[in-house]
């Protein structure tokens, strides 16, 4: 049985050139693009009643960070508490983010990479509670910074797991703060324990470049996905790979678990957008917004009032697309 | 770097800078120089490139060194004969074998290098024969034994040496003869550009490759082409043009699929570019190659010019590109549109900005270089899924190093200095730039050219279709 989803608001040229990143808190939308400015959508209306005003502008702009990444912004996060969030940029530089009394994103700091080489910092990830920070590097480690010490562009470096030194494109700390895992360039995928601070799983890998790995929600199990275009589903305490799902054609840039576990998104180069069941373990709807590559791709939060989730793409179309399930039902 | 050196690097380098049938008139010249002078030790040590390198004449060589011991590479203090024998008149000999002999005088220059460290010499040295004069030229032809050199001085380049400054030459001289070594070794020819590019680093400049290389040439008593080393006319082309030549020749650049070398400007008296409706510059010669040999060639040879600079292109090929595309009586006052196509990475963007805007290096006489109208015909991101699944194609697609990735950083830079991407400053090329670049990073991956060659009719779509449509 598909599911359907409809599309329910875009905003067209939400930046000025692609849209690389995109992130959430409980009530807002953060993105980030090739441009120096991130971007900050209130998200708290997105239940939508046609016939109110609304509708009109369900997410509105409500902060712009401007020029804090000189040369374009290529990795945003935030933590689940959706106090802190972190971002990285082109030109190597780290910063992090306070979300502030006044509803305002303030700048706490940033981690100015010691060698002045592109790629100490790529992919971001933060924990639950903000406190912790991980980024790959171009060769290969995990650097786990404490943001509570971050002063004076340094902050403090808690651990550094090695890898074999390939690329690190992606990272992700589970929801528990137990663990993080890393994808990267040459297909391998690993989870370390941060409470031991030691490699927990070197997983059997993609072979080909790992662009984005997630914990479920209940941190049973690790997703990976890349250009080998399947979607591999591990489980954490083993290691051992539960699942292969296949449907993507095209190299897929990221994915995201919904709130319950239930579903995967996830979003590719060749501008498709896929939700997959992992009840079946099978893709139950494509949409395709265009044939521009979707750089990434998140749910929102479901708010309690609201029946249906909604998701968001994003990508080289600079569009943010909003998608509901259409529930007929 | 002493006065000196300045002296005969700019006083050599300008005489250089002419292509070898132009310097026989120096050439002339500085024989009548050189048979007025009373420095006579040195006549004979040079000699055309048409004539007999092959053979070793030990008797010949003999009487040489008694006569110039101290202007031939060796190890420590053993003097080392290597110099070409005089054949005045010998009738030229295939490139082959003076390649072979070239090679074999570097080998020996290694094999020595290599005696020394093993024999435990304190100090390993070179001798290099220096250029002194501005009137001196290397390159001579034309069948004459004309010998040119007025007077030569010597200077040893030892290692570990007495300074960093000379460790550095040392390395220099044994980087450069390796890597004329291997062209030699495979039959390509390398401009003085291309190696400076291979160890950018180590040279610092190119005045210092070009001086070095010309003081090999000199030393080995042969001229720099027999190194396979060319200044310049690095360039080919080839289409549907002809073009008149100063001493009245008329060069037709659709008679060979293999192209032409891009000719001096100063050669050319005026083109005809009636039947031109487009002209593409290719990064590669591979590619330049392919495309004249595929059946495009038909198009090509009758609506179309195809240019390629083999990398960062030369003065030459940048200067023949602004010609034709340029409106000038020269050219019947055509302005065909530029098309470049490059790899997806930081060096074919870079090779594709340096024919649009300029090089930074000689960002002096760039305005009269620049062809700022070339469009960027590929490859670009979108590119990177022409092979689909297949993974012969995959193969043209390659990881970034981390230097393409500091490369790649550092044009971001440059060109975020034209004008952020949120302001109105920056134009639509610049900004097509850096999302090419934020993708090539993002993606991590570069695309070569011969991804279209993986791609059945890759190539003559990619071309067909943007051009076609003129």
């Amino acid at each position: 049985m598909s599911k359907q989803y409809l599309q329910t608001h875009t905003l067209p040229d939400a930046h000025p050139t692609d849209i690389f990143t995109l992130a959430v808190t409980p009530s807002q939308l953060l993105s980030a693009s090739g441009s120096s400015s991130i971007r900050i959508y209130s998200t708290k209306g997105q239940v939508i009643h046609a016939d109110t005003a609304e509708d009109e502008h369900p997410y509105p702009l409500v902060q712009t960070l401007e020029k804090v990444h000189p040369l374009g912004c290529h990795h945003i996060c935030t933590s689940l508490d959706g106090k802190t969030a972190a971002s990285a940029g082109f030109s190597g530089e780290l910063k992090v983010w306070s979300y502030g009394e006044d509803d305002q994103w303030g700048e706490r700091g940033e981690i100015v990479a010691d060698q002045k080489n592109a790629g100490e910092h790529w992919a971001v990830a933060l924990s639950e509670d903000g406190k912790y920070l991980a980024t790959t590097t171009h060769d290969g480690r995990v650097n786990v910074y404490g943001t509570t010490t971050l002063a004076d562009g340094k902050a403090n470096k808690i651990t550094q797991y090695e890898t074999k030194g390939s690329f690190g494109m992606s990272v992700d700390i589970s929801a528990n703060g137990e663990m993080t895992a890393s994808g990267h360039q040459n297909g391998s995928i690993y989870i370390f324990n941060n409470s031991t601070s030691r490699l927990a799983h070197s997983l059997s890998g993609l072979i080909k470049p790992v662009r984005s790995v997630r914990f479920s929600p209940a941190n049973k199990y690790l997703a990976a996905a890349g250009d080998a275009r399947i979607i591999a589903l591990y489980d954490t305490q083993s290691g051992e790979q539960v699942a292969n799902m296949t449907g993507h054609a095209s190299w897929i840039m990221s994915i995201d678990w919904n709130w319950s576990g239930e579903y995967l998104l996830s979003g590719s180069y060749d501008g498709k957008a896929k939700i997959w069941s992992m009840e079946r373990r099978e893709c139950v709807a494509t949409q395709t917004e265009s044939e521009k590559c979707l750089w990434a791709v998140t749910w929102l939060p479901k708010a309690a009032s609201a029946r249906n989730e909604t998701f968001v793409t994003a990508g080289a179309g600079r569009t943010l697309a909003f998608y509901r399930e259409a529930s007929g039902t | 770097m002493d006065d000196e050196d300045f002296e005969d690097l700019f006083g050599g380098g300008n005489v250089l800078e002419d292509s070898s049938q132009e310097s026989l008139t120096n050439a002339a010249a500085n024989l009548a120089f050189y048979e007025s002078d009373d420095e006579k030790r040195m006549h004979g040590r040079q000699t055309s490139p048409a004539t007999s390198l092959g053979s070793e004449d030990d008797e010949h060589s003999e009487r040489k060194l008694a006569r110039a011991a101290t202007l031939t590479p060796g190890v420590g203090e053993q003097p080392d004969e290597r110099d070409p024998p005089i054949s005045a008149g010998s009738p030229p000999l295939s490139l082959q074998v003076q390649s072979r002999s070239v090679i074999s005088k570097i080998e020996e220059v290694f094999e020595q290098i290599a005696d020394g460290m093993i024999s435990k010499h304190n100090e390993i040295c070179l001798t290099l024969k220096v250029r002194s004069k501005p009137t001196t030229a290397t390159a001579v032809t034309q069948g004459h034994d004309v010998s040119h050199q007025a007077e030569a001085r010597s200077r040893r380049v030892c290692f570990p040496g007495k300074s960093a400054e000379e460790a550095w030459r040392f390395t220099v001289v044994i980087r450069i003869l390796e890597l004329v070594h291997e062209a030699l070794r495979s039959g390509v020819t390398l401009s003085k550009r291309d190696i400076y590019y291979r160890d950018p680093a180590l040279f610092g400049s190119q005045a210092h490759v070009d001086r070095y290389v010309d003081d090999i040439a000199f030393t080995f008593g042969i001229p720099r082409s027999a190194l396979n080393v060319a200044a310049m006319a690095k360039g080919l082309v080839a289409g549907a043009f002809t073009f008149c030549r100063r001493d009245g020749s008329v060069v037709n650049a659709a008679a060979d699929r293999d192209g032409i070398l891009v000719p001096s400007l100063k050669e050319v008296l005026s083109v005809d570019m009636t039947a031109v409706r487009w002209i593409v510059v290719i990064e590669k010669e591979a590619s330049f190659r392919s495309i004249a040999s595929s059946s495009f060639w038909e198009t090509l040879s009758t609506q179309g010019i195809l240019v390629t600079g083999k990398g960062y292109p030369d003065i030459a090929t940048r200067a023949l590109l602004r010609f034709l595309s340029t409106s000038s009586p020269q050219n019947g006052f055509t302005t065909p549109p530029v098309y470049g196509l490059v790899d997806f990475d930081p060096d074919g963007l870079a090779i594709l900005s340096t024919y649009k805007y300029g090089s930074i290096t000689l960002a002096h006489e760039s305005a009269e270089l620049r062809v700022p109208q070339l469009k960027w015909l590929g490859l670009r991101s979108e590119h990177m899924l022409l092979g689909g699944d297949n993974t012969h194609s995959s193969q043209g697609l390659l990881t970034l190093t981390a230097r393409d990735r500091g490369k790649a950083r550092n044009m971001l830079e440059r060109s975020a200095l034209h004008g952020d991407a949120d302001s109105d400053g920056a134009d639509d090329a610049d900004q097509a730039y850096a999302r090419e670049l934020q993708v090539m990073l993002m993606l991590n991956m570069k695309a070569e050219l011969q991804l279209l060659d993986a791609v059945p009719n890759g190539m003559t779509d990619l071309l067909d279709g943007a051009l076609g449509q003129l």
